[in-house]
């Protein structure tokens, strides 16, 4: 009877990956709900909406753990002094260019359906944006302790991880291969960013 | 002349396919598929000539047609272009075997053409009739052709590999067909360029974002198309299992 009630037991916590998902859900659908009114729907400035954008998502994003798949084998060869370098301006640099595209959202609802587990004891929060055709986007969260993390968005099956990663490869290959010159170029962009002016 | 040159790009993949080391680890591994691209110096310097066209002549195009065109008519327009492939969707899913899916396109064609006044007007959304764009790129994988290398980026067409070339070919000599209703070529070639524009037009301030952010813009697109293109994929050769149909961005993390 014991080994039944395991059995049933595990079952259920298979279908349910971790008590915790819920609370993730919770977590995404506040971040989203939090970004959509506070900065995409906001009668303020864009500089108000990029430090808000900003801040937000720099207490969300698990950022030391993207820095580390993006910068890819590159990594491991560089120094610390490089890595944090490195983290601190790809941080900077993406929630900038995130802040411009979340601005090109034009009020579509989005429908939070469910949960999906991922590999390394993370999960998926699954949603979809209503457009035609309707977007999947999949909100990638860790559990760090009381509180989630996104470590990934995933939009149509495109990631933002494995983006970033073959993106920055790619440069790397062709630059030296010096994680500091992708640093660089990373800050210098950033300097000089603006949100894309909408065409009329 | 397109088959010599398709024949030769073949020839030089399967030479540099055999002549790159093997990849070991599973960061290795990883790191080979995403930026497998044997003839790369090729498709970058396509890449190069399609943005050249497109700065010079379909961006410039897509913002008059903006510019002169209220938001209600390009909507219209985008409908009827939707409208016009719907035939070629439900052809794929019937080759795909998906009956549910070819339901759906009939109802939405149905609604859309005789509801929504030829398809002007998009009521099948309004009814809540699913949307499904099915190719035939993705009704090859269905019988079977699940993996095809090279990435090859074409002019004019952009992105793509031999199995989906093929599809792309299958899909434009169905809306030929299709338009060989109107007798006219001139309006004939007009619709099919109004298409590219209208197209564009809805693309403007996002391609405009993601060029400025990236780094590598080539490099970029290319790990965007395979990634999606492998959802589209999978999502037809993987439909009951949910492991494989992720596997694409489901990845370890290298973690300390």
């Amino acid at each position: 009877m014991k080994k039944i009630t395991t059995i049933i037991l595990s079952i259920f916590l298979l279908a349910f990956p971790a008590k915790a998902d819920e609370g993730g859900i919770k977590f995404v659908q506040e971040l989203a709900n939090n970004i959509i009114d506070n900065v995409l729907t906001a009668n303020i400035s864009e500089d108000e909406k990029l430090k808000i954008f900003q801040d937000r998502f720099k207490k969300d994003l698990d950022t030391k753990t993207i820095g580390r798949q993006v910068a890819s084998d590159y990594w491991k060869k560089a120094s610390k002094e490089d890595q944090d370098a490195f983290l601190e301006a790809f941080l900077d640099f993406t929630t900038k260019s995130w802040a411009d595209k979340f601005n090109l959202y034009t009020g579509q609802k989005i429908n939070f359906t469910g949960i999906r587990p991922a590999k390394s004891n993370q999960f998926f929060v699954i949603s979809e944006v209503q457009n035609n055709p309707p977007v999947e986007v999949l909100w990638r969260v860790k559990k760090v302790g009381a509180t989630y993390k996104i470590t990934d968005i995933v939009i149509e099956g495109v990631s933002m991880i494995a983006s970033y990663r073959n993106e920055y490869r790619s440069f790397l290959h062709q630059n030296g291969g010096k994680l500091s010159t992708l640093t660089s170029e990373l800050k210098t962009r950033s300097s000089t960013f603006k949100f894309t002016k909408k065409a009329q | 002349m397109f088959k010599n040159t398709l024949f030769a790009l073949t020839c030089v993949s399967f030479l540099l396919t055999g002549c790159a080391t093997k990849p070991v680890t599973p960061e290795e591994i990883r790191a080979y598929e995403e930026a497998n691209d044997p003839i790369e110096p090729f498709n970058r310097a396509m890449f190069a000539t399609n943005m050249l066209l497109d700065t010079a002549i379909l961006k410039p195009l897509a913002k008059g047609y903006r510019a002169i065109t209220p938001s209600p008519i390009r909507t219209g327009i985008s409908n009827v272009f939707d409208n016009i492939k719907q035939p070629g969707y439900l052809l794929n899913s019937l080759l795909q075997g998906e009956g549910e899916q070819a339901w759906h396109i009939s109802q939405r064609f149905l609604a859309n053409t005789f509801l929504g006044l030829g398809g002007l007007f998009d009521v099948a959304s309004d009814m809540n009739i699913p949307v499904h764009t099915n190719d035939f790129g993705q009704t090859l994988a269905a019988w079977g052709w699940h993996t095809s290398e090279p990435y090859i980026v074409w002019p004019i067409l952009g992105p793509s590999n031999p199995r989906d070339t093929i599809g792309t070919a299958f899909s434009t000599a169905l809306t030929s067909a299709e338009l060989s209703v109107i007798h006219e070529p001139s309006v004939r070639y007009g619709i099919v360029a109004l298409d590219a524009i209208q197209s564009r037009e809805e693309n403007i301030e996002f391609l405009e974002s993601l060029k400025n952010s990236s780094t590598d813009f080539y490099a970029t697109v290319r790990s965007m198309y395979r990634q999606n293109r492998e959802k589209k994929i999978n999502s037809v050769i993987n439909t009951n299992n949910t492991e494989a149909s992720t596997s694409a961005y489901d990845f370890d993390f290298d973690e300390e």
